[in-house]
């Protein structure tokens, strides 16, 4: 089993965009033949649209934009849900990411990566506010490595490990 | 909201800041980061200085961000090149980053140019 499956991949946004979208129905997102389910960046709002059951940023890392969405729609599901107690955790959850997120400021961002009109996203999982800088410089340090390490090794070479 | 719209701040440094470097065009999207120098509040324009190189910014687009003169700030926004005058940032995000290891960043930096080559030569093969 591919371990990485579970596990939200560090990438630079560059690599990230550049991941391949196979056509098939759900669509499957790879690195160099590797599936990537999950991901997680470092970098600086630079846009924000906030809607009523989502919310819309980018991130930028400076090799590119990563487009997020976040899901803000959790009470009108609870209505119909036989789990609402969870679903208003769920709400509380993303109101406070949603919260977090402002022009200029530094967040490392973790969730599903996932197609929207054929264009690669994040489906986000959960924000928090990076208040060190160096925080962003370590983040690249460790996507070059584990890319390296990791994710450009054959699949199979990694799950032998 | 398309990403197309908005360019990534490409990170250069303030020294790299000269005609001849592949960065020096109008309209580049680039993310700078130096030290508060001076800061004009009539005109909003700021001078930071790294390495010995300055460039100014224009902030007026810029809200909640409070300037302390020998502050460290890193800028995104897109560069101003008139035929006879001073170059600009016109900045469209700003962010104070004081604590920030500058020698670490410029290596970094450096590290992930090749490796950000590598991704684009992995994909044209």
């Amino acid at each position: 089993m591919d371990a990485s499956r579970y596990a939200h991949v560090k990438l630079l946004a560059a690599d990230f965009l550049s991941l391949a979208v196979s056509s098939s129905a759900p669509p499957t997102i790879s690195r160099r033949g590797r599936p990537i389910y999950r991901a997680e960046f470092v970098g600086v709002v630079v846009s924000r649209d906030r809607r009523p059951k989502l919310l819309r940023f980018l991130i930028d890392d400076g090799s590119g934009c990563v487009p997020c969405i976040l899901w803000l729609n959790h009470d009108i599901l609870s209505k119909s849900s036989v789990f609402a107690s969870g679903d208003d955790l769920a709400a509380s959850a993303a109101r406070d990411h949603a919260g977090k997120v402002h022009l200029g400021v530094l967040v490392r961002v973790r969730g599903r990566v996932t197609v929207f009109r054929g264009e690669l996203q994040i489906t986000v999982k959960d924000v928090l506010v990076e208040r060190d800088p160096n925080a962003e410089i370590l983040h690249w340090l460790q996507c070059i490595k584990l890319a390296r390490d990791c994710y450009d090794l054959p699949l199979a070479a990694v799950t032998k490990v | 909201m398309a990403s197309s719209i908005i360019k990534p701040g490409l990170l250069v440094a303030l020294q790299e800041l000269e005609p001849s470097s592949p960065f020096f065009k109008e309209g580049q999207s680039i993310r700078v980061t130096g030290k508060l120098q001076a800061y004009n509040v009539e005109s909003a324009i700021a001078i930071i200085v790294d390495g010995g190189a300055t460039l100014l910014i224009d902030t007026q687009h810029l809200r909640d961000i409070n300037f302390r003169i020998n502050s460290m700030y890193q800028f995104i926004g897109e560069l101003l090149i008139p035929h006879d005058g001073q170059v600009v940032l016109k900045a469209r995000i700003g962010r104070n980053v004081d604590g920030i290891d500058l020698n670490l960043y410029h290596q970094s930096i450096r590290l992930r140019r090749k490796f950000e080559a590598d991704i684009v030569r992995s994909k044209t093969t």
